[in-house]
């Protein structure tokens, strides 16, 4: 995969993530509807490949006036993925050379890997993870879980031992998945999946959608590095 | 300038250390009252349902707007504790008035935030801040 395709594409996807949310914000209050609909514009335009890189520079100034609106980012660790995807974005748009468009963009892809990798370290040294008793917790009295019948999963703790160590067995094996294509696209496949899960058990929607926008760049990284 | 460059530090730079401590989690529990010193009937606000079919589950990877608003309420209830700032209190505010919907008689509306936390085995809930009744006309 080329460096314009990988971030041409991460750009598609990622527009269309944002889209998604804005449109989640034109139910909100006045003053969201006017940063959202402003930002579903800029997405528009750079899904349309239009006056490019501005859309970009403007979705990353807008964005900084969105953390300013909710004194930091609105859902978290989704919102987080997102903004470092739109800013590596933009800041290798800007870049005048090559070599710093890669490094701009390959940062992203590296973060991806480590997004899974120290998730999966803070697990492994944690002995409430080790034992499944987090896991637990997090369905027995998190905020997360989307209903009650949820909750009762918190009453299966052989269960959740076993989810707790294939939670950790795969983010911290993701970074062997780069060692071939085809071990990384099965990577990709678990990985989606198990946000695809999250998404439906704890409502966290927004990940699914933004962690899938970067995967281009990760695809990128190992062809440009193995 | 410099505010929401510092909010954007830990996206740019970040720690990626999710669940790795499972923190007491807020209920925001809220109360409809005739006079800002009545007695309060404190009740959940927006409490999860009983069961989400699959479909549901699947319609919301592309519409949970809901959901995801509850999720902010949760980070606002966090910083409230960790860091008191009126933003925070006014969020919570707000979207609890919006949310209550229009058929509402009583003029006030006061709110607090209840931590559910494990010790041992058992759960415990701790009341960790309870604001002032606000009027509800000056909310919506």
């Amino acid at each position: 995969m080329t460096l314009e395709t990988a971030t041409r594409l991460t750009e598609v996807l990622l527009a269309l993530a944002l889209l998604q949310q804005g449109l989640e914000h034109l139910r909100g209050p006045a003053d969201e509807r006017v940063l959202f609909g402003a930002r579903s514009v800029l997405c528009l335009l750079l899904i349309a490949g239009v006056a490019q890189p501005w859309p970009l520079v403007g979705l990353a100034a807008l964005s900084l006036a969105i953390l300013w609106r909710f004194q930091g980012p609105y859902n978290g660790g989704s919102d987080r993925m997102g903004l470092l995807a739109l800013w590596c974005l933009t800041l290798a748009a800007l870049m005048p050379t090559r070599p710093w468009r890669e490094v701009m963009f390959g940062y992203l892809g590296a973060q991806l890997v480590l997004s899974y990798l120290i998730s999966g370290w803070v697990k492994v040294v944690n002995p409430d993870w080790r034992s499944g008793r987090a896991l637990r917790d997090v369905f027995q009295f998190s905020a997360y879980p989307v209903s009650e019948d949820l909750r009762r999963w918190a009453e299966r703790p052989r269960v959740l031992l076993a989810m707790s160590w294939a939670v950790i067995a795969f983010e911290l094996a993701f970074p062997l998945s780069l060692l071939s294509r085809e071990t990384l696209i099965a990577g990709l496949v678990v990985a989606a999946t198990f946000h695809l899960a999250n998404a439906c058990l704890f409502g966290l929607n927004r990940f699914f959608w933004t962690w899938l926008a970067v995967y281009p760049a990760i695809l990128w990284l190992q062809d440009r590095l193995f | 300038m410099l505010r929401p460059l510092a909010l954007l530090l830990p996206a740019l730079i970040p720690s990626w250390r999710f669940f790795d401590v499972i923190a007491p989690s807020p209920r925001i529990e809220y109360a409809l009252l005739p006079s800002a010193d009545a007695s309060a009937d404190w009740r959940e606000f927006r409490p999860r349902p009983q069961r989400v079919s699959v479909a549901t589950m699947a319609g919301r990877l592309a519409w949970n707007p809901r959901w995801n608003e509850t999720l902010f309420l949760v980070s606002c209830a966090e910083r409230l504790v960790d860091a008191p700032s009126a933003h925070s209190e006014n969020e919570i505010f707000r979207r609890v008035a919006a949310g209550l919907g229009p058929g509402v008689h009583e003029p006030w509306l006061a709110l607090r935030l209840l931590f559910v936390a494990r010790d041992g085995e058992a759960l415990v809930r701790e009341v960790l801040f309870e604001a002032s009744p606000r009027r509800l006309s000056d909310l919506r």
